[in-house]
């Protein structure tokens, strides 16, 4: 109790500082936005394929598609249920595009095809309109009237001999179509009517898709009878509901977390003063670690955010050590003592989480810069706020003796485990070198969804087959005429590997709008009248259709010889708007893209390696599949964030070296570091656990958290002995971090719980093993 | 037919068919087809061959005047014309559903897909039978009006199509000869050698 308080104005002006801070950090965090998306963990400086990826993610047509099942009843029940409900969804406004299988959904279109068909029919070429083309053209065309086939194809006859519309609607009829059932798409599996519907908002506006989901609900709720229930999924669904679960359990655990906390201070300060105390640079250090983010990425992701409730149990370390710490001997005692030691704790935890500031993903480099600043804050705040408040520590026993007591009795018994703890580490270190694939783990692991929901829409996209756009041929170009043309030239070296079985089918936009040059291209053939008259004639001798009845052809082909071009401003409006936009998009910077969507064999896979085989060579013009893609990008995230984290690890280890200055002390400090960090991994390896990104975060935690621990015995062995003061004060703030971490191990979002089941048993580790291989004292008085 | 009458214990009926039909396994058949269609000159014809093996897989392939194929197994539908091949889910169309259900029932003696997408009539004699097929489902009626079968005993001799709007198809389907063999075409002959 020898220090004297600072002088009250220095008071009045630490306090006021601190308080502006908190304000100026709370107005930042009341301006920021909070996302809850897959995009943090997307690269942000992509290369092209994966800005195709992302684009395809956020915007593409997939991110804004809900897949919906109706179950229950009957076929003729759920078909009424599923037009009534369409009806709804397409008055709404907010969908781009709802398709039940009704056949209604073409009638319009089928009369603008028809009109349009010299400009759209791949047949139309320099050969078609020769008498040896118009006679193959009219034999095809007879060679399926009186067919059930036919039937559509009978009243365009004399308009169309040549069969171009049929032609066209040919090319429209997808490989892998969902069942029909009494009029509208059904499930094979069950008894299950299905939709499809894409939003016009984007996939990653959160709140539109919520509105969306809701008026499906609701629409549905208006028009179903009662023993029907709406199943809903798709990538819409998962974001929304992502969104919403992170949300809550972040809330959950900051109050259960909280509240965990402070039970267990008061328990060991057994006063309401040193509680507060010890809160307020838990809560300055949360502060700054949202404002840093805000201010550094211009939002925070919901992961950063859950991930801050684990600073809780971080950040109260530094409280306790300064609340028990300064008992002794005040704070200016503490300040010459113990503040180097947790000073250099916060330099290497800052080293360690530092290099994730630099990964190229904004999750990761987030969560770096949240936890450097959220440390820095709270540290600051126990350096120069707490003297102020609680100059002297706390007074309060509570169960602080017997803490002591138990600190001290392990101090003496670890230290003989010491060779079987080696033999641990030796063995753990041999079975993570024999377990090759240790690390593992898809990017969908971060995703908090849960196995059911994946189930379903695994069920909903099985049903709807061609339904989900996984594999697509992705053209871009800078202008639209030049996107069309290479879209036509990837689709001439598609259209063999249907034959070829490598492909079912594909979908592209210049099925319906054609480039310029394609246009006129075609219409260029169309002969004028007198001489398609005589190639008629001849092409219709000594056959079954004669060519006086086929007048209304000739007046057509002329008529469509001074058609003006379908463009992109003509299709505006038309029902075949939809198709096209979510074909043909228009980048920011003005550049075009189109998406050819591939659709599998029935029941077999896109042999990819044709398909990229077939498109060598064809400018702006790559095969993009998504599940590849994002599975590629994940290996590529873990093994930066593995050179990082091992980056990290070698920082605290030079932070250390530096400030020990001694190859013995450095040694001492870091073998139990170590350790730890093989036993954890040892654990998980036993227990089978692929390890992934934030498993690695979690051990990179071990380390930070850990090394403070073992300066601190480090320090101790400075000292010359071991002062039940100082071990109770470790053993509560580890006691702390292992509770806010057990509770995070709990989290059902498995970004979270992966940190906690690491971190949890690994602080534990950390503190146990810097106590059993601590030095010991030099001289034992 | 009067004899049928007579004869109550021996009438030939649809359950009497099935059984005859089932008995084949698989079928390899030739076929000439004559259209009538309104509006044309003349009658359309072609020929090619059918082919059938159990339990699903159904192929008619048009030989003459253009070659053409369809061919259908399980609930996929290749269709290849003019050089080029379409693929399709079969339940996707409910109206060829049921034009299939009507060829593979007859083949396979499936009276249930029969009954489901038709109503039924047979008439005759296990030597020469008459089947009738109406369509139940609204949207093939509108394309298609009957389907009329001929046969004897287990085997297919005419198939009858009477198109909504009065188009009519006859095909008339024979065994096919014992050709010679075309080399890797073996198993064919085989199957139709216990003619």
């Amino acid at each position: 109790m020898t220090s004297s308080p600072l002088p009250p104005r220095r008071r009045v002006a630490v306090l006021l500082c601190w308080l502006a801070l908190v304000l100026a950090a709370g107005w930042q965090i009341s301006r920021t936005t909070f996302s809850a998306d897959l995009s943090a963990f997307l690269p942000s400086d992509p290369d092209p394929q994966q800005r195709l990826l992302i684009e395809q993610l956020g915007s593409g047509v997939p991110a804004r598609t809900l897949l919906i099942g109706i179950d229950g009843a009957d076929a003729q029940v759920r078909a009424e249920a599923s037009r009534a409900l369409a009806a709804k969804m397409r008055d709404s406004g907010l969908f781009e595009q709802v398709h039940n299988g009704e056949r209604s959904d073409w009638a319009d279109v089928g009369a603008w095809l028809v009109e349009h068909r010299y400009q759209l029919s791949p047949a139309v070429d320099a050969q078609r309109f020769t008498a040896a083309g118009l006679r193959d053209a009219i034999e095809e065309t007879l060679s399926l009237l009186g067919t059930p086939a036919g039937h559509l194809l009978k009243p365009l006859l004399e308009r169309d001999p040549t069969g171009e519309t049929q032609r066209i609607a040919e090319s429209l009829i997808p490989s892998n179509a969902p069942r029909s059932e009494a009029g509208v798409w059904a499930s094979r599996q069950g008894a299950r009517a299905l939709l499809v519907a894409s939003t016009r908002a984007a996939g990653s506006d959160l709140d539109a898709q919520a509105a969306a989901q809701a008026l499906v609900r609701e629409a549905f709720a208006a028009v179903a009878p009662a023993g029907l229930a709406l199943q809903l999924s798709g990538a819409p669904v998962f974001a929304v509901d992502s969104r919403a679960q992170i949300e809550s359990e972040v809330r959950w655990l900051a109050v259960a977390g909280s509240l965990l906390v402070s039970a267990l201070l008061l328990l060991a300060f057994a006063s309401l003063p040193a509680l507060g105390a010890a809160l307020l640079p838990v809560a300055t250090g949360v502060l700054a670690g949202i404002t840093a983010v805000s201010l550094g990425f211009g939002g925070v992701h919901g992961i950063t955010l859950g991930f801050g409730t684990t600073l809780i149990g971080e950040a109260v370390d530094y409280a306790i050590y300064f609340l028990i710490q300064s008992r002794k001997a005040g704070w200016r005692a503490w300040l010459q003592s113990s503040w180097p030691t947790v000073r250099l704790g916060l330099l290497t935890s800052m080293c360690g989480f530092g290099a994730l500031i630099f990964s190229g993903f904004p999750g990761l480099a987030q969560l770096g810069l949240f936890t450097v600043s959220g440390l820095l804050g709270a540290a600051l705040a126990t350096r120069f706020v707490m003297p102020v408040l609680l100059p002297e520590g706390s007074r309060g026993q509570g169960l602080r003796r017997q803490l002591g007591r138990l600190g001290q009795a392990a101090v003496d018994a670890l230290p003989r485990l010491r060779w079987p703890l080696l033999a641990l580490g030796v063995a753990a270190a041999g079975l993570l070198a024999a377990r090759g694939d240790l690390w593992h783990a898809e990017l969908g692991s971060l995703s908090p969804i849960s196995a059911e929901a994946l189930a379903l829409d695994a069920s909903l996209r099985a049903d709807l087959s061609a339904g989900d756009a996984r594999s697509l041929v992705v053209v871009q170009a800078a202008d639209i005429e030049g996107t069309l043309q290479r879209a036509e030239a990837a689709a001439a070296r598609l259209e063999p590997l249907i034959d070829s079985g490598a492909i079912g089918g594909w979908d592209s936009v210049t099925r319906f709008l054609p480039s310029l040059a394609r246009q006129r291209e075609r219409l260029s053939h169309l002969p004028p009248a007198a001489p398609l008259r005589a190639a008629l004639a001849e092409a219709t001798r000594e056959g079954p259709l004669r060519a006086a009845r086929l007048e209304p052809f000739v007046a057509e082909v002329q008529r469509a010889r001074e058609q003006s071009p379908i463009t992109l401003e003509s299709l505006q409006g038309t029902a075949l708007a939809p198709l096209v936009d979510a074909l043909l998009l228009q980048r920011d910077d003005g550049s075009w893209v189109a998406l050819l969507p591939l659709q599998p064999i029935a029941g077999d896979r896109i042999d990819s390696a044709a398909v990229s085989q077939a498109l060598r060579g064809l400018p702006g013009t790559q095969l993009l599949e998504i599940g590849r893609a994002l599975a590629e990008l994940y290996a590529r995230y873990l093994g930066e964030a593995q050179v990082q984290a091992l980056l990290g690890a070698l920082g605290v280890v030079a932070v250390m070296a530096l400030a020990l200055r001694s190859w013995r002390r450095l040694l001492a400090v870091c073998q139990p570091l170590l350790l730890a960090v093989l036993l954890t991994m040892g654990t998980l390896a036993l227990l089978q656990v692929q390890l992934g990104i934030l498993h690695l975060v979690g051990l990179l935690l071990v380390v930070a958290v850990g090394s403070n621990y073992a300066l601190f015995f480090d320090m101790l062995q400075r000292d010359g002995h071991a002062d039940p003061d100082t071990l109770a004060s470790l053993l509560l703030a580890n006691l702390t971090t292992v509770l806010s971490f057990g509770l995070i191990a709990m989290s059902a979002i498995p970004a979270l719980s992966a940190i906690g089941r690491v971190v949890a048993p690994g602080a534990l580790l950390a503190l146990l093993l810097s106590a059993a291989f601590a030095p010991r004292p030099a001289a034992v008085p | 037919m009067l004899a049928a009458f007579g004869l109550p214990a021996l009438a030939f009926d649809l359950g009497a068919l099935a059984t005859l039909l089932a008995e084949r396994r698989s079928a390899e058949t030739r076929f000439t087809e004559e259209r009538t269609v309104s509006g044309l000159d003349g009658p359309l014809r072609s020929s090619g061959t059918l082919s059938f093996s159990a339990p699903d897989r159904f192929a008619r392939h048009t030989l003459e005047p253009r070659a053409e194929s369809m061919v259908v197994e399980g609930n996929t539908v290749s269709i290849r014309r003019g050089g080029r091949t379409r693929q399709m889910a079969l339940d996707a169309v409910p109206e060829l559903t049921a034009l299939i259900a009507a060829v593979r029932g007859t083949l396979t003696g499936d009276v249930a897909a029969l009954r489901q997408h038709f109503r039924v009539q047979v008439a005759g004699t296990a030597a020469s039978w008459t089947m009738t097929l109406v369509p139940r489902d609204d949207r093939l009626a509108a394309q298609v009006r009957e389907l009329q079968i001929v046969g004897q005993r287990g085997e297919l001799r005419t198939l009858e199509l009477s198109l909504a709007g009065g188009d009519r198809s006859l095909m008339i389907i024979e065994p096919l000869p014992p050709l010679p063999p075309a080399p890797g075409d073996a198993p064919r002959t085989g199957t139709a050698a216990p003619r």
